[in-house]
């Protein structure tokens, strides 16, 4: 390879790829644009990361983002399945009046993400209808479906619910043991979690399930001090052991055993060794040194090490895994609600 | 978008919507809306469902990592009920052809087996594909869960004497691969006196040490047998001895999982906070 990766974080490079992704998305992430909410959620954390949300109309974007809330109709009745959160785009809005959009869990979550980073007031928020509707997504399994009409269950989307009660503040939404119960179900035999039982253990499945038990005060992050506590809830040596195995030789983090280092694993798992105050067993230096070679010159991160263009996914995963190495031209993070902290 | 909009304002389930969610589909496959009004029509015109699975094949072809379109197909299955299993599995035996390690095909998999069956050909299935790949961590998760779940196995106490001796050669094979290391574990995790009393298991470890002393897997799998309670005969000890002598002053009278960390530490340097920290939970 030709001489060291520059080592310098480019600040104000990822502030104007974070503010241009926030304005207008580049024809290559049409196939996403039901996710536009997700999109911009990436967009407005990275900004506030990298301490720059004073480029931005903070009321402009809560206004934005509150015009994707589903709002049912006067006659509605609660036990009739649907669910009312926030949509992801307007191709899942039908008309301006109420009743006729179709909101799903994780466009929910996105969005108050984005008005908890931009320091919204929930204070007026009306989250009555997201909360009771959330009930009708959870499964008898303890699992959750993303939207009212069926589709696949999983821990994402348990997550979701977690994050969005935590958001709230209000836990009227799940039931938390049933969701502990599916989570506990989704820890594999070599101590990772699946997206659902008996599925492959993934770094964001496991992010997933460590982040909603801590969200839902299931664990705590003080395993510091010794392997041989009791393991009431999962399996936590060997759910450390396979965090730290999935740190490669070249310092980045994979998302499966055997798969190469990808820059998002990096929090993904990294937050999983944070939340349970082990982050201390990282060799910080070797990853730095990988993200560094994952690190733009247009701006964000890449997926893979040495690859040009950047994705708004990575770049956000990118800052979220550099802020947790504390980087300092980077905030804070709130690790278990995968956000900017006020910054 | 517009013509669909108005369509599905107007809950119109006619041949004309379904063409329209064709059209909406092969633009945006991810729009779980147009999906869920495509089935609202199928339903109600009693289309044609092997049609249906042609027209979801293709699409999930070329984009093999969209959860509306497995979705969809889940809802196919379902309809079409266990005569469909096989075929269902061709076809994701297919997209697994490519893409060997594609998430997504293996949870549709995995819910086809347990929901419709097929499972006469699953073990076959994951050694052709370990044979292919033996660092194939999605084929050995497959496998651990062909041997849990099969009704046609016995479920893991009947298959764990000769799971533990294919893992066992596969390790052989090639120790330097994490993923049947991981499965050893796995098998005797339910029978955790066995893992210290089993005798191939000190014999893997003096096996491949001998070969290869820096296997970092190896030593890892033999600390944790020893904290579990293995009794170390006088080859591992002298195999821990022989290799940790070469450390640091003040180890001679260290016990071996000690010793063991050490050269972790040294052998593992990605890893050397982890192997120190695990040294200092020892004595606890």
């Amino acid at each position: 390879m030709e001489g060291p990766e520059p080592s310098e974080f480019a600040k104000e490079r990822h502030a104007a790829f974070a503010e241009m992704m926030l304005h207008e998305l580049p024809r290559d992430y049409a196939s996403q644009e039901i996710n536009r909410v997700t999109l911009a959620y990436f967009a407005v954390s990275s900004l506030s990361l990298l301490r720059s949300l004073h480029r931005v109309d903070k009321d402009q974007i809560a206004t934005w983002v509150l015009s994707f809330q589903a709002k049912p109709k006067e006659t509605h009745n609660v036990d009739d399945g649907k669910f009312f959160g926030f949509c992801g785009s307007r191709s899942c809005q039908f008309s301006e009046g109420p009743g006729q959009s179709v909101s799903n869990l994780a466009s929910t979550y996105s969005a108050l993400a984005i008005l908890k980073v931009i320091g919204y007031d929930f204070q007026n928020f009306d989250s009555s209808i997201i909360l009771e509707s959330m009930r009708s997504l959870q499964m008898p399994d303890g699992s959750f479906m993303p939207i009212d009409s069926g589709a696949e269950t999983d821990l994402r989307f348990v997550y979701c619910a977690a994050a969005i009660s935590s958001i709230l503040n209000d836990w009227s939404g799940m039931d938390r043991e049933k969701a502990k119960d599916y989570i506990i179900k989704c820890q594999s035999y070599d101590g990772g979690f699946g997206l659902i039982p008996g599925s492959e253990s993934h770094g964001g499945a496991t992010y997933c399930a460590v982040a909603a038990l801590f969200l839902m005060g299931f664990i705590q992050n003080d395993y510091n001090n010794s392997l041989s506590l009791p393991t009431s809830t999962i399996d936590i040596p060997s759910l450390v052991e396979w965090c730290i195995q999935r740190q490669g030789a070249d310092g980045g983090f994979q998302g499966r055993a055997n798969k190469d280092s990808d820059t998002c694993y990096a929090f993904w798992v990294g937050s999983v060794l944070k939340m349970l105050g082990l982050y201390h067993l990282v060799n910080k230096s070797a990853l730095r040194t990988f993200l560094f070679t994952c690190q733009s010159p247009y701006g964000g991160f890449t997926k893979f090490p040495y690859e040009v263009l950047p994705d708004l996914y990575h770049s956000y995963y990118g800052f979220a895994a550099l802020s947790l190495l504390e980087e300092k031209e980077l905030g804070n993070l709130s690790v278990e609600l995968g956000l900017a902290a006020l910054n | 978008m517009d013509y669909f909009r108005a369509v599905y304002v107007a809950r119109e389930l006619s041949p004309r919507a379904l063409r329209l969610t064709t059209e909406a589909l092969l633009r945006n496959p991810g729009n779980y809306t147009i999906w869920h009004f495509r089935r609202l029509v199928i339903d109600a015109l009693d289309s044609d469902l092997v049609e249906e699975t042609l027209f979801v094949d293709n699409l999930a072809e070329a984009n093999s990592k969209n959860y509306q379109i497995w979705h969809h197909k889940r809802w196919l299955a379902e309809k079409l009920g266990p005569e469909a299993a096989n075929d269902d599995h061709d076809f994701t035996r297919f997209i697994l052809c490519h893409d060997a390690k594609n998430y997504h095909a293996w949870s549709h998999r995995q819910w086809v087996l347990q929901k419709l069956g097929g499972w006469d050909k699953e073990l076959d299935f994951c050694h052709q594909l370990l044979e292919e790949d033996i660092f194939n961590n999605s084929a050995w998760n497959q496998r651990f869960f062909v041997i849990t779940r099969s009704p046609l196995l016995g479920g893991l106490s009947a298959m764990w004497d000769s799971e533990v001796d294919y893992t066992i050669k596969a390790i052989l094979q090639n120790p330097s691969n994490e993923s049947p290391w991981r499965y050893l574990q796995g098998l005797y995790k339910g029978n955790p006196d066995s893992l210290i009393t089993d005798e191939r298991i000190p014999q893997l470890l003096l096996n491949i040490l001998k070969e290869n002393s820096y296997c970092v897997f190896a030593w890892n799998f033999l600390l944790d047998v020893l904290c579990k309670g293995l009794r170390p005969n006088k080859e591992i000890e002298e195999a821990v001895k022989g290799f940790t002598e070469l450390d640091d002053a003040g180890s001679s009278d260290q016990d071996l999982p000690t010793r063991i960390c050490s050269a972790l530490e040294r052998m593992d340097p990605i890893r050397v906070n982890y192997w120190a920290w695990r040294k200092s939970n020892l004595t606890l």
